[in-house]
């Protein structure tokens, strides 16, 4: 069993991860601090994302063309670079979404199972 | 309040990517300290408490900047895969191949034939060109020194040393399945003994000559580090 646990370990990790970047970016651009606190926010404290998680894996997902970063200065503010959510990230959040759904539908399901 | 793009620059330079890329990457880190450090300092945390706590989200600078590294240049990680293999396999095994079919067909020449041997055995008869077969412990260990030298690990020796009889056992098996599926007045079992004696007169015999003369480029160098150590 141990194997399977380091295998799938970091795939849902990454996986929820992506989920949790791509749905916040489909509200809208944001910069990566911005995107940190509003998954904090939205999960009310649950999901929290700092510098070294954050970081590497935009920068992936921008590679694979699911966000898009641009430099900007906005009025009175400093140089930042926001993402936004490209055509690809699009396309991807919406199987995403529905696999990490199913997931939860059969854990439910599991833990439901185990009670009765 | 602390000067975050040169905290940011010192733990996390040398990157091993392009400069215009690495100062943006420090720009944008640099700019979530500093975002996070005023946030900590708006809730009521000491200048200096702020600092130690956004310097404490990262447990270890090493990883992320590797991290970075492999996430902000996948591109150049594939590229460096593939010239690695390029040079380290690629070239060698397929100029050594060259060298090896150039040499055979030298010896072909129907006017000034070369010594060889038949084997006669029921009706197959296999051409052994010992002449050929003397020279390909040199070529062997052209094509596993040429691989050392070009970063190749035991694997990419071996294959770079014996790609040409690796490559004429596929083109044999395959021809040899293709014969399968058309009716042939040979029985299947001749057919089947012909196969063998083709893949031990052109296969394995060379392949064991080629890495005969492989051997002493195969050891392990000794500042070479291991093959799982030097993954990326």
């Amino acid at each position: 069993m141990k194997p399977l646990m380091v295998s799938i370990g970091p795939q849902i990790k990454r996986g929820s991860a992506e989920l949790a970047i791509l749905s916040v970016l489909a509200e809208g651009p944001l910069h990566g601090y911005q995107i940190a606190k509003s998954i904090e926010h939205q999960t009310r404290g649950l999901l929290r994302f700092n510098l070294a998680s954050l970081y590497p894996l935009l920068y992936r997902m921008e590679k694979r063309g699911w966000v898009k970063g641009t430099w900007e200065d906005p009025p009175g503010g400093r140089r930042r670079r926001y993402y936004r959510l490209a055509a690809a990230g699009r396309r991807h959040l919406v199987p995403l979404r529905e696999e990490w759904a199913q997931l939860f539908r059969a854990l439910n399901r599991l833990a439901e199972a185990t009670h009765a | 309040m602390p000067d975050w793009r040169e905290i940011a620059t010192r733990r996390l330079t040398p990157l091993a990517l392009e400069a215009k890329r690495q100062e943006e990457i420090i720009a944008e880190l640099a700019n979530h300290l500093e975002d996070l450090y005023e946030d900590l300092v708006r809730q009521g945390k000491s200048e200096v408490e702020a600092v130690q706590f956004a310097l404490s989200t990262v447990a270890d600078w090493d990883e992320l900047r590797r991290e970075i590294q492999l996430a902000a240049d996948e591109e150049a990680i594939m590229n460096y895969r593939m010239n690695y293999r390029a040079k380290a396999l690629w070239l060698p095994g397929i100029c050594t191949s060259a060298l090896a079919a150039l040499l055979l067909r030298l010896l072909q020449i129907p006017s000034a034939p070369a010594p060889h041997v038949f084997w006669p055995w029921q009706d197959i008869a296999l051409v052994l060109y010992w002449r050929w077969l003397l020279f390909l412990p040199l070529i062997g260990a052209l094509g596993a020194y040429w691989s050392r030298r070009a970063g190749g690990k035991l694997l990419e020796r071996v294959l770079a040393a014996s790609l040409y009889p690796l490559g004429l056992t596929c083109v044999l098996a395959l021809s040899f399945c293709v014969a399968l599926v058309f009716p042939h007045r040979v029985s299947l079992s001749i057919r089947l003994v012909g196969f063998a004696v083709y893949v031990l007169g052109w296969s394995i015999t060379p392949c064991f000559l080629l890495l005969l003369g492989a051997l002493p480029f195969l050891k392990r160098d000794a500042g070479e580090s291991r093959p799982a150590a030097a993954s990326h």
